[in-house]
């Protein structure tokens, strides 16, 4: 059509020497581009923060990870966890920036000596942002439901016997053996209140006590917080919360340096350097996670890996400095199962400490030589970006394993080693909390099958005090990294970098758990 | 390009190709490449091109660094004596990884080439087949087909198969093969309704010698244009499908791979990222000069020294 | 005419029902599925078995098959499995943002490549040909990825050295604000724009020169035109069919190119939401975005066709 009109208008001038004339097209499109970014600039040139110096009434944070849905007892994710918990649904009780429990709907708790009864106190005066009240009835319906409909995190309250309430504000669960883990798994899916009356599209909407609604959610781009009226605590700081999510990263770094985001969490070390080093405008923080990336090993017979002489090699054989300072050095050593945040912690850096010749003649007993080297594949997932891989092939070539580095979709690394358990080496984040039980499950992808690891487990979770859970815990970890069950690359710490006017953002295991109510911006002037 | 001699009648393909037998077929490619040769575009393709296949051949021998040779307390180091163009990300010399990359583009951008090519030549034997049901089915089909992006083809590959070279090489052959076949279709419509194929088809040749004495070379220019485009384009979608994940897998050096591992730092190593998107660029251009330089010294009609049997020595 | 018109569109439907067969058995065989990615890691089985059942992914395939065509009948598309809304506001949505930038950047590429084009092939000195044939063949090698970054790194607000525009995102209010959305489309349809402007440079190069080659020009300047107006006005006429062409295979291009710049550029068009879809394995989803796809491109394949026709009359001899 265009080439239709160009013809028809140059046909219409009578033909002659005209140098010029092809330029025109190309001439008229810059001129067209100016205009229009020069005009709609000066047009759109309205100011992004608040006037006076006050703090700003709105608020835009930029995240990584996007839910795709709302559907928080049905999705797995943990940027639902992020958005949601603690924001718009809230739970009996909730967890502190140390990842302890602290009170929420709950006021306070009993728990009986022998540690199999709970008794939750409610607050009065609750209501969920549609107006109906928040009573035991809907702290109970909402576990029942729970455990019938075996939604997410069900499984996360073992042992559970009832469910009751006693009165409007007093709810009862008894457990029938104790479970040291149960308040926490409160703090998570498993706890949170849901409204038994209301009729909403949970994909899309969400009703809860939290002190933010959802305004508006794009699925994969954006949500929109507004302030809940209704809320029964203190109104947040600020009452309305953006939130954009940046697959890409150069997007994510743009959108900061740009002012359209005052937040962005996480950064990566590196990226976040030229934030750090412009200190006049920009804060940068790290904080603590319980994100694992583990290296798992497949431990089933059959495997190369089965033989632990082969995992000890491979454990020496990793300089795990080395990967933590090419990704920018803010992530910690993490020499077993349980990061610093978890119950059971102990620094078990000193087990494997990165020693190449022990490596190679650990190889050499379980027999592999240089006519005969160790081959392995290791299987992970495309979110973790090539380096690591890269680095890990380069770390075991030096002790004389061939590695290949097979890097897939998400969801085909599921399948492919989470639920057909077809692969010798695995790399993921795990970055759940509280999340040990796994090597007490020998169905579990590692195929790590320990009676010693099973028992000190269970005795942990068991346990009526925290100081006999700790121990048990920590006993049962070491164990499992002195078997060399998997190596622990690293505990991923988490990099925020924000505007300086940008106070109360919480830090410490922000991408699974982020109250928003105290997050405060006050713009520069 | 408006040379007098534009303006002869042009004689049927058929008779200006009329030295057969292999000596006859290398002196007309000696004088090609040397037409080729006499332009500078035709003269930067050839050098580029030849000095592409001279890295990769070096590189599978010899690279200044090992590929393996990381350190993870030198990432993103500057250009230093030690490492020409600095280090990437795992602290591993970025020349090494350029230099291995050419050889995986080159096999990359052949077999593309190849398959296309394959697939193109067979739907336009088709197209202009007799049989109506062929001809039109395979006009629909190339509708069809064509609308389906060479993307979205990688990435459903890339599911059964992986990231592979094998994703990039079936996918960009399917659809540049597609793409052939319809740019190609005008042209070979028109031939295979000309008078030449009527009056061979009179005589008696059979379907396939039709095809190959007066479809193929009317389609030829076209073709040979587009598999030049085409040997770029791959080039640049290996790049591209291996930023998205799918092309060549993590560890095979390439300059897709090369390109995508600095892309996410270029707002604070802006320099790394210059190197892998200059070198692309340079070849690119080199294949595209390449496709033109050869039509345009492989055609008797704008290469006056291929009719040298009549006599006629222009310019 | 009529009775081509006729069976092009039975060719049409034709088509249309095997894209559907073939997109759904392709898609049927991906390993990995939606229940298993919403489960999550640490689910126990039985879980990841409720939720297949209440997807409906444990039913037959002809069953899900047939409720999937029987839907496209009455003009449902389905709703997605996993963001709950219909594929058609969420297809709706992404076509907001991914039309404009490719029709934004195809305006930007015909103004640049047409012109460009012709006169490359008027100039005389070969200096000038030289020149404009530089511009073509660099514009055209650019890789897509990188003339981006070059462009955010010159222009991108935040990162660039004159940061007069965005490059991260799309407004939150879409289109409520015209004038902000559009100008978060400048810097990716100019990236597009150059890239393809140099191909369609190139192509109406190539295109003028084949018609050259036929004499219709000089038969032109014989009857007393000047070249200039002999080769725009009777070589692009002629020229106009290949260009077509072109210009509706671009447009199907279009659409992978751009894949890359959303991408970068962080717009939640088509072809990010697409990759996003299938990564995350929403069946109806992806299924139902690529039907419309295939059906979209097989109009425009129809309609350049018949374009294609109407102004090549050569070609409408065989249509007794």
């Amino acid at each position: 059509m265009t080439t239709d009109m160009s013809l028809a208008a140059k046909s219409k001038k009578p033909g002659g020497p005209r140098k010029a004339a092809p330029w025109i097209g190309v001439v008229l499109v810059v001129a067209v581009l100016i205009a229009v970014v020069f005009g709609v600039r000066a047009a759109a040139s309205r100011g992004g923060g608040a006037v006076d110096g006050g703090a700003a009434d709105s608020v835009t944070i930029g995240l990584k990870l996007a839910p795709t849905n709302l559907d928080i007892r049905n999705t797995a994710g943990s940027s639902l966890d992020q958005i949601l918990i603690g924001n718009v649904y809230e739970g009996l009780v909730a967890r502190d920036s140390d990842n302890k429990v602290v009170p929420a709907l709950a006021k306070s708790w009993d728990v009986s000596d022998d540690g199999l009864k709970y008794t939750f106190h409610l607050r009065d005066g609750v209501t969920f942002s549609n107006g109906d009240a928040l009573t035991a009835e809907d702290v109970v319906w909402s576990l029942d439901e729970l455990v019938s409909k075996q939604y997410h995190d069900a499984d996360s309250l073992k042992n559970l016997e009832t469910i009751g309430a006693s009165g409007d504000d007093t709810v009862v669960l008894t457990l029938s053996k104790p479970y040291s883990q149960l308040l926490w798994a409160l703090t998570g899916r498993a706890g949170l209140v849901f409204d038994k009356d209301a009729k909403y599209v949970a994909k899309t909407q969400a009703v809860g006590s939290g002190p933010y609604l959802v305004k508006e959610f794009k699925p994969n781009t954006m949500i929109t917080l507004e302030a809940n009226p209704k809320y029964w605590g203190a109104q947040p700081k600020t009452p309305t919360v953006v939130v954009r999510y940046y697959a890409d990263d150069n997007a994510a770094v743009n959108a900061l340096k740009s002012g359209e985001v005052q937040v962005l969490a996480p950064i990566g070390a590196q990226l976040a350097e030229p934030f750090r080093k412009d200190t006049a405008k920009y804060v940068v923080e790290t904080g603590e996670g319980t994100d694992k990336y583990v290296l798992g090993m497949n431990n089933a017979a059959g495997h190369p890996t089965a033989d632990k002489k082969v995992r000890q090699a491979i454990r020496y054989a990793i300089d795990h400095d080395q990967l933590i300072a090419a990704r920018g050095g803010v992530d910690k050593a993490l020499g077993g199962p349980i990061p610093s945040l978890d119950p059971g912690y102990e620094d078990l850096t000193k087990l494997y400490p990165h020693d190449a010749e022990k490596a190679q003649a650990l190889l050499k007993e379980a027999g592999y030589t240089k006519e005969h080297p160790l081959r392995l594949t290791l299987t992970y997932a495309n979110t973790y970006g090539s380096e690591i891989g890269d680095q890990l092939r380069s770390q075991l070539k030096e002790v004389g394993i061939d590695l290949k580095v097979n890097v897939v979709e998400f969801s085909t690394w599921l399948q492919d080693v989470y639920t057909d358990k077809d692969y010798d080496l695995s790399l993921v984040d795990h970055n759940e909390s509280h999340d040990f039980t796994q090597w007490s499950n020998p169905d579990y992808y590692y195929g790590y099958d320990n009676k010693d690891v099973q028992r000190l487990t269970d005795e942990g979770l068991h346990a009526t005090d925290d100081a006999t859970r700790d121990a048990k815990l920590a006993q049962a970890a070491r164990i499992v990294s002195e078997d060399a069950a998997a190596d622990w690359l690293l505990n991923y710490r988490i990099t925020t970098a924000m505007d300086k006017g940008v106070t109360g953002f919480p830090l410490n295991m922000n991408q699974t758990y982020l109250p928003l109510w105290n997050v405060a911006y006050t713009p520069a002037k | 390009m408006n040379r007098p001699d534009r303006r002869r009648v042009p004689e049927a393909p058929a008779r200006i190709a009329a030295e057969h037998g292999p000596r006859g077929r290398l002196r007309r490619a000696g004088v090609v490449v040397a037409s080729m040769w006499a332009h500078g575009a035709g003269r930067f393709a050839l050098v580029t091109l030849g000095l592409w296949i001279l890295v990769s051949l070096v590189s599978l021998f010899w690279t200044p660094r090992s590929l393996w040779e990381t350190n993870g307390y030198a990432v993103w180091a500057k250009p230093s004596a030690d490492h020409w163009l600095g280090t990437d990300g795992v602290g591993a010399d970025v020349f090494s990884w350029l230099m291995a990359g050419s050889r995986t583009d080159l096999v990359i951008v052949a077999l593309t080439v190849l398959v296309a090519l394959a697939i193109g030549l067979l739907l336009v034997a088709a197209m202009t087949s007799r049989a109506a049901a062929l001809a039109h089915g395979s006009v629909v089909l190339i509708d069809a087909l064509i609308s389906i992006p060479t993307v979205l083809i990688a990435l459903m590959l890339a599911v059964p198969l992986g990231a592979s070279v094998a994703v990039i090489v079936l996918a960009c052959g399917f659809g540049y093969g597609l793409n052939l076949a319809r740019v190609a279709r005008p042209s070979a419509m028109l031939a295979a309704r000309s008078m030449y194929v009527e009056s061979a088809r009179a005589d008696g040749a059979s379907a396939m010698r039709v095809f190959a004495t007066h479809i193929v070379p009317n389609v030829m220019p076209t073709l040979v244009v587009q598999c030049s485009l085409s040997a770029g384009t791959a080039v640049l979608a290996e790049a591209g499908l291996t930023y998205l994940g799918v092309g060549v897998p993590s560890g095979v050096p390439s300059w897709g791979h090369s390109l995508s591992t600095s892309v996410r730092f270029i707002n604070i190593y802006p320099l790394t990222v210059l190197w892998p998107g200059l070198l692309v660029t340079v070849v690119v251009v080199a294949l595209n000069l390449f496709g033109d330089a050869l039509r345009e010294a492989a055609d008797p009609l704008t290469n006056p020294r291929l009719r040298g049997d009549d006599g006629h020595r222009r310019r | 005419m009529i009775k081509y018109l006729a069976r092009r569109c039975a060719l049409f439907a034709l088509a249309l029902f095997v894209v559907s067969v073939v997109v759904f058995l392709a898609l049927r065989v991906l390993p990995g599925d939606l229940a298993t990615i919403m489960a999550g890691l640490n689910s126990p089985p039985e879980r990841v078995a409720a939720l297949r059942a209440e997807l409906g992914l444990d039913r037959p395939l002809a069953a899900q098959y047939g409720d999937w065509i029987a839907g496209l009948m009455r003009g449902d598309f389905g709703t997605t499995m996993l963001t709950g809304q219909p594929v058609a506001s969420v297809v709706g949505a992404r076509v907001q943002i991914t039309f404009p930038l490719i029709m934004l950047g195809l305006l930007i590429a015909l103004a640049l490549g047409v012109p460009l084009g012709c006169a490359s092939v008027m100039a005389r000195s070969a200096r000038a040909r030289g020149l404009y044939q530089a511009v073509a063949i660099v514009g055209g090698a650019v890789p897509a990825l990188w003339a981006g970054l070059v462009l955010i790194l010159l222009f991108g607000r935040g990162s660039g050295l004159l940061p007069i525009l965005p490059a991260s995102g799309f407004p939150q209010d879409g289109w409520g604000d015209p004038a902000q959305a559009a100008l978060a489309l400048v810097l990716p349809a100019v990236t597009v724009g150059v890239i393809v402007g140099a191909s369609i440079m190139r192509y109406t190069r190539s295109a003028l020169q084949s018609v050259a080659s036929t004499g219709a020009i000089e038969m032109a300047m014989a009857c007393g035109m000047t070249r200039r107006r002999a080769l725009t006005h009777v070589g692009l006429r002629l020229a106009m069919p290949q260009l077509v062409s072109v210009v509706g295979l671009t447009f199907a291009e279009m659409i992978t190119g751009v894949m890359v710049i959303e991408n970068l550029f962080a717009l939640p068009g088509i072809g990010s939401g697409l990759v996003d879809d299938l990564t995350h394995r929403d069946l109806i989803a992806v299924q139902s975005e690529l039907f419309m796809l295939a059906a979209f491109f097989l109009v425009i394949g129809l309609l350049v066709d018949l374009t294609h026709r109407a102004l090549d009359p050569r070609l409408g001899e065989d249509d007794e």
